[in-house]
């Protein structure tokens, strides 16, 4: 299987560089997606987490090229060092399936009904590869096969409601795989599926990226997902970035009190009845966010800087946050609110 | 319908074939449909007697054995002109649900998927043909080729190119909202597959549907325009003719009405049996079985 891009062992695979996502409806302009700055490497696997709404599937469908043309798109999108921006409607869609690749949340309904499940995998591949009918055939079952598919030879011309839910995931997984992609985007491919299938699927998904080195994007909202599969996180609010850190720093030392607030919802088994933690307040109207900082309204830190939106700032090697009040980017944070901080654009 | 005993295991034949058409009815209609078929294209050699032929001995005969029917004004044998007049009400009928398909089906699929300015061009000047009264439209039409049976299949199917447009249109408007079409073009396939491989087929069912309950109508239709003497003409038997015939002898010899009436009336149930049955059986919620 060879790749015409090459699929590089080592180095940035994904550098997104202030995207921002608007989209107008009819007199009103979302902006469900603003300076978002996120780089991934080989290998590695990248959680976006957030609440619903927050522009997570957004940024997975923009990085994809699948936002239609009610989208305005501003930034750089660069897969494997080109700017997707740049290329025209055909080089994009040669892109997408081949260099990188998508799993959608259901996987009830990303299959379709009326094709066998074999088929879709072969149609991938035959979407970007000369290669014969049968040619594409086998190597279909090949991979329904290495993403655990018993009998795939059998299961091949099946339409999609004859297998559970499980098995469809994995034969969307398989689609995905099915060109060998640098990135792969996994927007909550776990969420419909009960916790069993659920973990089956997770380190399905971490044993294909040992085997392939593939960059894996995964959009979640489940903190313990990102917990068991994530190398790094970035933490999305209201459409922006709020932190990135690798997964320790995270869940060991969080510096953004929106991530704070996000660990300590985190229900427990010990916890006693009744007493689940939440974030007061609302989620901001995006068609008219708050001038500053997005999470402002609902902060326990607030302060007056926060009317002016604050960058993403390194606290420390490998982690970022973007808040006033945080000690370790703005050192005089209490004093005035003078600081304008040079942007040094975003720390991975 | 009777008592098929059904072991859990292994449903028998009659109760597979139930679910396959989609219930009792269903089957009861693709019998029928199968069996009016078999006999329109069998009709040269069902068929007693000529159905051409005139026998002044026999006008208005009743029926009898030779004559299951009777016989109409001239002689002729009403059983054999059925037959015929049948073979080209269904030909009429189904010719110009494919016809009107063939050209329907694509523009309500780009249509509905391309939207915006393209569906506007396309789909003005079908609106426009839908605001005329259909039957105005197949007699002017026949008014600028001529009558015959063929002028009434092409106007059936110029009546029925925005309704299956239309159809299809608005399944396709449906379908491209599913996942599975965002799925499969983040999978890379091209817009151009995409539409005709997986929006088309999960956006055909009703019109499929629809074409069924067209054929019914057309057969309607042809015999509208028969009996007003636009559709095919004499001596080529057809069931709107021989309605108008049957009319004039009604009182002395009600079976040369009677038989075409009947003819057209199991036709048209025959077809909308299927078309429920087919309902029931693309219908998105049944699919899953």
């Amino acid at each position: 299987m060879s790749a015409p891009l090459g699929t590089p062992a080592t180095g940035r695979v994904l550098d997104v560089q202030r995207l921002g996502v608007r989209f107008a409806v009819q007199d009103e302009v979302v902006s469900a997606v603003s300076n978002v700055s996120l780089t991934i490497d080989a290998g590695e696997i990248v959680g976006v987490v957030g609440e619903s709404g927050c522009g997570k599937s957004t940024l997975a469908m923009a990085i994809m090229g699948l936002l239609g043309s009610t989208a305005h798109i501003t930034g750089r999108v660069e897969l494997l060092g080109r700017d997707l921006a740049g290329l025209t409607v055909e080089e994009r869609r040669q892109v997408r399936g081949d260099r990188m690749s998508m799993i959608f949340q259901d996987p009830l309904t990303s299959l379709d009904p009326a094709f066998g499940v074999g088929d879709q995998v072969a149609e991938t591949i035959r979407a970007h590869r000369t290669v014969t009918p049968a040619e594409a055939r086998a190597r279909a079952i090949g991979l329904l096969e290495s993403v655990g598919i018993p009998a795939a030879a059998t299961r091949y011309s099946d339409p999609p409601h004859r297998l559970s839910g499980g098995m469809r995931q994995r034969v969307v997984i398989a689609t995905a795989l099915a060109n060998d992609p640098a990135l792969l985007i996994a927007d909550e491919p776990s969420t419909a599926l009960d916790v069993t299938i659920q973990a089956q699927l997770l380190s399905l998904l971490r044993d294909q990226r040992d085997a392939r080195g593939m960059a894996i994007l995964l959009i979640t909202h489940d903190l313990g997902v990102v917990a068991q599969l994530c190398d790094r996180v970035a933490v999305m609010y209201a459409g922006q970035l709020v932190e990135t850190a690798t997964v320790e720093q995270v869940f060991r030392a969080p510096r953004h009190p929106y991530t704070q607030a996000l660990l300590a919802a985190q229900p427990s088994a010990g916890l006693a009845r009744g007493s689940l933690r939440v974030i007061g307040g609302q989620v901001p109207d995006l068609s008219d966010p708050p001038p500053g900082c997005r999470f402002a309204p609902r902060c326990p830190l607030v302060r007056p800087e926060c009317d002016t939106p604050p960058e993403l700032l390194a606290a420390q090697p490998g982690h970022s946050v973007a808040c006033w009040a945080d000690p370790a980017t703005h050192p005089g944070a209490a004093a005035t609110a003078s600081s304008t901080g040079a942007p040094r654009g975003a720390a991975a | 319908m009777t008592t098929a005993a059904t072991t859990r295991s292994a449903p028998s034949h009659l109760t597979r074939l139930k679910r396959r058409t989609g219930g009792g009815e269903a089957l009861v209609g693709f019998l029928l449909l199968g069996m009016l078929v078999f006999i329109a294209a069998g009709a040269p050699w069902i068929a007693p007697h000529d159905p051409e032929a005139i026998a002044t001995g026999r006008v208005l005969g009743p029926p009898d054995l030779g004559h299951l029917f009777g016989s109409d004004a001239l002689g002729r044998d009403v059983f054999s002109r059925v037959l015929y007049a049948f073979r080209v009400s269904l030909s009429v009928a189904i010719g110009s649900v494919i016809l009107a398909a063939l050209i329907g089906v694509p523009i309500g699929l780009i249509a509905g998927y391309r939207g915006g300015r393209v569906d506007a061009m396309l789909m003005r000047p079908l609106d426009l043909l839908l605001a005329l009264p259909a039957l105005l439209l197949a007699i002017a039409l026949i008014a600028i080729i001529g009558p015959g049976a063929l002028t009434v299949l092409v106007a059936a199917a110029l009546i029925y190119v925005p309704i299956l447009a239309r159809v299809v249109r608005g399944s396709v408007m449906v379908t491209k909202q599913m996942p599975y079409v965002d799925a499969a073009r983040a999978r890379g396939v091209a817009e151009r597959s995409v539409m005709i491989r997986h929006v088309l087929p999960n956006s055909v069912g009703p019109a499929v549907i629809q074409g069924t309950v067209l054929m019914g109508f057309a057969i309607q239709i042809e015999a509208a325009l028969s009996f007003l003497g636009l559709g095919a003409q004499p001596p080529t038997p057809s069931l709107g003719v021989m309605l108008s015939d049957g009319r004039d002898v009604l009182t002395q010899a009600p079976w040369v009405e009677i038989f075409p009436g009947l003819a057209i009336a199991i036709t048209v149930l025959a077809l909308t049996l299927v078309g429920d049955g087919l309902r029931r059986r693309l219908d998105p919620r049944g699919m899953a079985r």
